[in-house]
C-alpha cells in the first residue's frame, strides 16, 4: 500500500504540470457551455490542430512563441466557423462541432503531412525560457502557471467590462440581449472562436511539454474538459464571475490527481474513458434522480 | 405640425405566402404617432397585434412598407440597430431580464442599449450610485440588492425591472407587450402605475398592447383597435373621452365581424 502512495506523490508535480496545460481547454469548453449556453464540441478538434499547427511550425525552424500564436488564430478560426455554420445554416450547434471537428481531423493530417512529430531536438517556448531546466516539472509549472494566471485575469476583467457584460448576456437571454441591442451572431461568433483558441493553446503548448504533435492526440479531451469542470464547479460554485473563471482550473487541478491516484491504484487505462464518461453522465443525471424524488425544485423555493 | 415620432406606412408580413396556409399577418398596416403619444393597440387574438410590435422592433422584417422612427428610415436596419431608438417590456418576465446576471449588470447593459460597448470596466462605482438612485423610485428595496441574480426575483419585481432598464434611457419608442398580463392583479397595477408615471414624467412615445379593455380607456391618449393585420379604428384624443368598456367592446364586435362576413 505504501507503494502505491509513494508512486502517486511521485507523479503530483508531473500531473500538476499537465492540469494546468488543459486549463486551457477547459476553459475552452467553459466559456461557450457556461457563458454563451452554446454547447460546442469544437474543443475536441481544435486542440489537436493548435498541436498540430504548433508542431509543424516548429519543427520547420519556426520561433516556438510565434508558432503557439499561429495555433492560437487557427483555433480561433475553428471555433467561429462553427459558430458561423450554426448561426448561418441553423444548423444544431452540437452537429456543427462534430462537423468541424471531423473536418479538422483532414486538416491536422494535411498540416503535418503525417501522423506524428517528434519535436525533442526543437527549441520550445521552455527551452528558451528555462534553458537545460526545461524538463522539470517545477519550470513547466511555474510558466504554465504564470500563463493560465493571465488568461483567468484576462477572463475575469473582459467578463465584467463592458463588452464581456454584453457577452454574457447573450448567453443569459439572447431576446434580451437583442433588445438591448447586443449583436447576437457576433457576439456568439467572438466568443466560441475564443473558447476554440483557448483550446488550441493548450494543444500547442501540450506538445512541447510531451515532445511530440500527433494527429490523435487529445481524443476524448472534451470529455476530459467536461468532467473537470463540473468537479471544479462543484468546488467554486458559479454564483460570480470569479468563481465561474476559476473553476476549470480549479476541476482540471483536482480532477487529474483524482486520475492519477485512480491509475496508480490499479485502474486499467484502458477503462478511463468509461469511468470519465460515466462520472459525467453521473453528475448530469444526478439533479433529475432528486427531482424524481420528490423534491422541492431550489429554483422555486427562492422567490418571493 | 409636429414631426411623427412613429411612422408606419403600408407594413405588409406574409407568412408562408404562395402555400395554402399563407397567413397576412400585417395588411397595409398605417400608423402614426406624434411625440409623447401614449398609444393604446388593442384587437382578438391574431389580428396581428404581436407582429406589428415586432415589426416596429426589427425582430419581423416587413415583406413590403416603410418604417420611421423621428424621421429617420428603418425599415431596413435589424432588431439590435433599432435598439438605439426603441426600448421594449416583454409579456413574459423571464424574457426581458438576463436572469443569471445580477440587477446591476442587467440595468448596464439597459445604460448601454444601442450604444458602443469598450472594454472599460461595466460595473463602476459612479454607475452602481446611479442604478441605486433610478431603483428607488420603484420602493421595492431593489437599489439594496444590485449584485442579487434577476432569476431570485419575483416576476412582479422582474417586470419592475425590465420597465425601468426601458425607460432610464429615454427612448425614442417605448414598446410594451401586454407586460402586465402574466402578473398578479395588485403586481400588474402596480407595474401599471408605475409605466403611467415614467412615461407621463419622461414625456416617453408610448406603444402599448393589452387585452384589458379597463386600461385600453384609462390610460393613453389614443387607441388603435387591429384586425386582420389592419388598423381597424382609431379613437383619438377627443373622442376617447367620455368611452366605455361596453361602447369599446360594441365596436370591436361590429366591425370585426362584418371584417370575418367579408372576408369568408
Amino acid at each position: 500500500m505504501m507503494d502505491v502512495f509513494n508512486s502517486f506523490y511521485g507523479l503530483i508535480p508531473v500531473t500538476i504540470a499537465q492540469s494546468l496545460i488543459v486549463s486551457f481547454v477547459v476553459l475552452g469548453v467553459m466559456l461557450p457551455f457556461r457563458i454563451l449556453n452554446f454547447p460546442d464540441l469544437t474543443s475536441e478538434g481544435a486542440f489537436p490542430l493548435g498541436g498540430c499547427v504548433c508542431g509543424t511550425l516548429i519543427a520547420a525552424g519556426v520561433n516556438p512563441f510565434l508558432a503557439c500564436l499561429v495555433a492560437l488564430v487557427c483555433g480561433f478560426a475553428a471555433g467561429c466557423t462553427t459558430a458561423f455554420i450554426h448561426l448561418r445554416f441553423k444548423i444544431n450547434t452540437l452537429l456543427a462541432g462534430i462537423l468541424v471537428m471531423t473536418m479538422l481531423y483532414s486538416i491536422n493530417l494535411r498540416i503535418m503531412g503525417r501522423t506524428n512529430i517528434p519535436l525533442f531536438t526543437y527549441d520550445t517556448i521552455f527551452t528558451l525560457l528555462a534553458g537545460s531546466a526545461a524538463n522539470q516539472a517545477s519550470v513547466k509549472i511555474i510558466i504554465v502557471g504564470f500563463l493560465i494566471l493571465l488568461v483567468v485575469a484576462a477572463m475575469l476583467y473582459f467578463f465584467m467590462s463592458e463588452k464581456g457584460t454584453s457577452m454574457r448576456a447573450v448567453g443569459a437571454s439572447p431576446d434580451m440581449a437583442e433588445a438591448q441591442g447586443i449583436n447576437v451572431g457576433t457576439a456568439t461568433i467572438l466568443g466560441v472562436g475564443a473558447a476554440s483558441a483557448l483550446s488550441a493553446t493548450g494543444g500547442s503548448i501540450m506538445v512541447q511539454t510531451q515532445g511530440f504533435a500527433d494527429v490523435n492526440m487529445g481524443f476524448g479531451i472534451l470529455i476530459n474538459g467536461l468532467a473537470a469542470l463540473i468537479i471544479g464547479e462543484a468546488i467554486t460554485g458559479r454564483q460570480t464571475i470569479l468563481r465561474q473563471v476559476l473553476a476549470p482550473v480549479v476541476g482540471s487541478l483536482v480532477y487529474y490527481q483524482l486520475i492519477s491516484f485512480c491509475l496508480t491504484l490499479g485502474l486499467a487505462p484502458a477503462d478511463l474513458k468509461f469511468a470519465t464518461g460515466a462520472f459525467v453522465l453521473l453528475m448530469l443525471a444526478l439533479p433529475n434522480l432528486r427531482s424524481a424524488g420528490g423534491g422541492v425544485q431550489i429554483r422555486e423555493k427562492v422567490r418571493e | 405640425m409636429t414631426k411623427d415620432m412613429l411612422s408606419v406606412a403600408g407594413g405588409t408580413k406574409i407568412f408562408y405566402r404562395g402555400t395554402q396556409d399563407e397567413r397576412r399577418a400585417l395588411d397595409g398596416l398605417n400608423i402614426a404617432l406624434k411625440p409623447a403619444d401614449f398609444c393604446i393597440v388593442i384587437g382578438s387574438n391574431g389580428a396581428g397585434k404581436s407582429s406589428f410590435l415586432n415589426a416596429v422592433s426589427g425582430k419581423l422584417p416587413l415583406d413590403s412598407g416603410r418604417i420611421s422612427i423621428d424621421g429617420q428610415d428603418v425599415t431596413k436596419l435589424n432588431a439590435h440597430r433599432r435598439a438605439q431608438f426603441i426600448a421594449r417590456v416583454f409579456q413574459d418576465p423571464m424574457i426581458g431580464t438576463a436572469p443569471t446576471m445580477t440587477i446591476g449588470e442587467n440595468m448596464l447593459l439597459a445604460e448601454l442599449r444601442g450604444q458602443p460597448r469598450g472594454f472599460r470596466y461595466g460595473l463602476t462605482a459612479a454607475r452602481r450610485a446611479k442604478y441605486s438612485d433610478q431603483l428607488a423610485e420603484l420602493n421595492l428595496g431593489l437599489e439594496k440588492r444590485l449584485d442579487m441574480p434577476v432569476g431570485l426575483l419575483s416576476g412582479g419585481q422582474r417586470q419592475s425591472l425590465s420597465l425601468v432598464m426601458a425607460v432610464s434611457t429615454r427612448p425614442k419608442l417605448l414598446l410594451l407587450d401586454e407586460h402586465t398580463a402574466a402578473l398578479d392583479p395588485r403586481t400588474a397595477k402596480l407595474v401599471m402605475d408605475t409605466t403611467v408615471r415614467a412615461v407621463e414624467a419622461l414625456q416617453l412615445t408610448t406603444l402599448m398592447v393589452t387585452h384589458n379593455m379597463e386600461h385600453a380607456i384609462k390610460y393613453g391618449n389614443k387607441i388603435v383597435m387591429m384586425d386582420a393585420g389592419k388598423v381597424l379604428v382609431e379613437i383619438g384624443q377627443e373622442e376617447k373621452r367620455g368611452i366605455t368598456v361596453s361602447d369599446l367592446i360594441d365596436r370591436f364586435h361590429t366591425k370585426s365581424d362584418a371584417i370575418a362576413l367579408q372576408g369568408s
